[in-house]
């Protein structure tokens, strides 16, 4: 058997062919943290919180050091939650984290075909596990997912709830994906989200995206994805609440950070003011034109991060419909 | 691996042995599939970790034999004593193969065709599951009625041996070095294409469809060179204006000019909308071949009753 898209594997996890959408709904379940995970004791989640939190550190260091696609951290991760949600993890073993972290990356690596060297990240990180013990754990890894290292992301589905919107326009379709994504990689780093299955994360994200982008029509957006057969409509609020709250807060924050950084005396109503004015302006048009100095320093920023975001997309995209031509 | 109990070896698949065994929990009866695991200094290789969990995904479907689990094990070496990964697939176990029940159907004390529905059935679950394949991007490339396993009592048609290529096995040659069978491949890879797609596995479907009509193979080759000339006493010798480029494949040579034979004569009892389905099939230019997921719209599928799918 050729397996054609194992060349361009990070292809095909992102995009999906429409006829394998049912099949992803259906097996989604097998590729996300069991669901014991988010009912555990308290005492083991609040454990795995700064486990995960050391952990994701640790991965996304190892993601600049070794220049990974950031899809390569995101599989880590999701191999690491995974992991933990069916193996018992101690306190005392502190090593731990560093040992599961460093076979799962070195496993998403070689599932995304990145090049990887065990020593290079080892050297740059301050890891020192024997070659022996990182593969040996990589099979622990591997037996306890069944080898379902082809993980179904949220990413898997973008295109298809895209697909819902009837856009006609193939920017507009770009920048609502450019933007789901970004928030889908920051929402796996909270916890919080790890309950939701990777369908809901998409249809959220996207649906988030959409009120920033497109306000006007979020409402019939929502109304699609809602109507859709397989989306649980009542996880997806739940999930696109949290989602929301986290937009808003990270736009707070770098707010914020721009406030404190630009020594101008400011009143919390007018940091609020701006904030909302920022962001309605944000989203109604896509252009800021807000006077306030700091309300633009923020928008730029904001441009560039997305404008960085659309380049890595856009590549991706080059690659997709590379992978299409078969 | 004591979670089973091994029965019988039933083959030496492409990529190692193939134990009959029962899982003694739940009695469950499984098909073992041992491979060894190639460790080197990067550890589990990264083909063989891409490849199960392909194998893992495709498993999903109805048509595709389900890969229960996969387990790995350390043997250790009789000769050094260090130990040798290996890895085992559990696959759910079928007790026939469309090879066999054809055959059945051929010699033995009751020969007799195959009915129509049960062919019309059979394809389209074949259909169903080279889709399936197909739209995860992945090739089986080796399609025929030996690697189609079927569950007799339900009427169901499984796609087997998927798999497991680059990083278990060198391609041409078997483990056994048994003669690899000839009679599926498409004209594309005998004439040494490089850049082969889903048509060969299209080519693969129709011969079998033919021999499950005829309860004999369509193009029963014994070397590459035979196997061309088969199929071109049947469809002609294919010209550059059927087939664009042919001439320039890499084995093309010079061969006798046959004109295209009336297919329907080759498979009797078929009616007109099999016959078209099958010589859709079997196109020469691979981009001219029907896909799988077309294959299933056409009429000759229409008497099928679908929704048991």
């Amino acid at each position: 058997m050729e397996f054609d898209n194992i060349g361009k594997p990070l292809t095909s996890f992102q995009e999906h062919y429409p006829d394998t959408i049912p099949d992803l709904f259906a097996s989604e379940n097998d590729h996300m943290p069991s669901q014991s995970f988010s009912t555990s004791p308290s005492k083991t989640r609040d454990f795995y919180v700064s486990f995960r939190r050391e952990a994701i550190s640790l991965i996304f260091q190892a993601q600049f050091s070794c220049n990974f696609d950031p899809f390569v951290s995101y599989l880590a991760v999701n191999y690491m939650d995974r992991f933990v949600s069916k193996q018992e993890i101690t306190q005392e073993k502190p090593w731990l984290s560093k040992l599961l972290v460093v076979a799962s990356i070195s496993l998403a690596a070689k599932m995304s075909n990145s090049p990887f060297s065990l020593s290079h990240i080892q050297g740059e990180e301050g890891f020192n596990f024997d070659a022996q013990t990182v593969h040996k754990m990589e099979v622990l890894i591997l037996d306890t997912l069944s080898w379902r290292m082809r993980s179904i992301t949220p990413f898997s589905f973008l295109c298809f709830f895209v697909s819902l919107f009837e856009l006609n326009d193939p920017t507009l379709t770009q920048a609502l994906k450019d933007r789901a994504s970004e928030t889908i990689y920051s929402a796996h780093n909270e916890m919080k989200f790890l309950e939701f299955k990777p369908s809901i994360i998409a249809a959220s994200a996207i649906l988030s995206a959409s009120h920033e982008l497109f306000p006007l029509q979020f409402s019939s957006f929502k109304a699609s994805i809602s109507d859709c057969q397989y989306v649980d409509t009542e996880s997806l609020l739940k999930c696109l609440n949290l989602m929301q709250e986290m937009v808003m807060m990270q736009g707070y924050e770098s707010i914020l950070e721009t406030v404190s950084s630009s020594r101008t005396p400011m009143s919390v109503l007018d940091r609020h003011f701006m904030m909302t004015n920022s962001e309605s302006d944000n989203t109604c048009s896509n252009t800021t034109t807000t006077t306030t100095t700091d309300a633009i320093a923020v928008a730029e920023k904001r441009q560039i991060k997305r404008r960085k975001l659309s380049d890595f997309c856009s590549k991706s995209g080059f690659q997709i419909s590379q992978s299409n031509q078969w | 691996m004591d979670n089973y109990e091994k029965l019988e070896k039933v083959g030496e698949g492409t990529y190692g042995k193939v134990y009959k065994a029962k899982d003694r929990s739940t009695g469950q009866l499984v098909a073992l599939k041992k491979t060894k695991l190639e460790m080197d200094e990067e550890g589990v290789p990264p083909t063989a970790l891409r490849e199960v969990s392909l194998l893992q995904m495709l498993s999903q479907s109805l048509y595709v034999v389900r890969l229960l689990c996969v387990e790995h094990a350390d043997k250790r070496n009789n000769t050094d004593g260090k130990p040798k990964p290996v890895l085992y697939l559990v696959f759910e176990y079928l007790d026939t193969d469309l090879k066999k029940y054809i055959d059945s159907h051929r010699k033995g004390p009751n020969p007799r065709p195959l009915s129509h529905t049960l062919i019309r059935s059979f394809l389209y679950q074949l259909c169903k599951g080279v889709a399936h394949c197909h739209s995860h991007g992945v090739l089986h490339r080796d399609l025929k009625p030996q690697n189609l396993l079927l569950d007799k009592d339900r009427g169901i048609l499984k796609i087997a041996d998927l798999g497991l290529g680059r990083a278990f096995t060198v391609p041409m040659k078997s483990y056994t070095h048994e003669i690899v069978t000839l009679w599926y491949r498409a004209p594309e890879v005998l004439l040494g294409s490089t850049h082969y797609s889903t048509g060969v596995d299209m080519w693969s479907v129709g011969c079998i469809f033919a021999e499950m009509v005829r309860r004999q193979a369509l193009f029963p080759g014994d070397s590459e060179f035979q196997q061309l000339l088969h199929i071109f006493r049947l469809l002609g010798t294919p010209t550059e204006k059927q087939w664009p480029g042919v001439t320039s494949l890499r084995d093309w040579h010079v061969y006798p000019q046959w004109e295209p034979q009336n297919l329907a004569r080759a498979v009797p009892s078929l009616g007109p909308d099999g016959v078209d389905l099958l010589s859709k099939m079997l196109k020469y230019d691979p981009a001219e071949r029907i896909s799988a997921k077309a294959a299933l719209d056409h009429p000759y599928f229409d008497s099928l009753d679908k929704s048991q799918f």
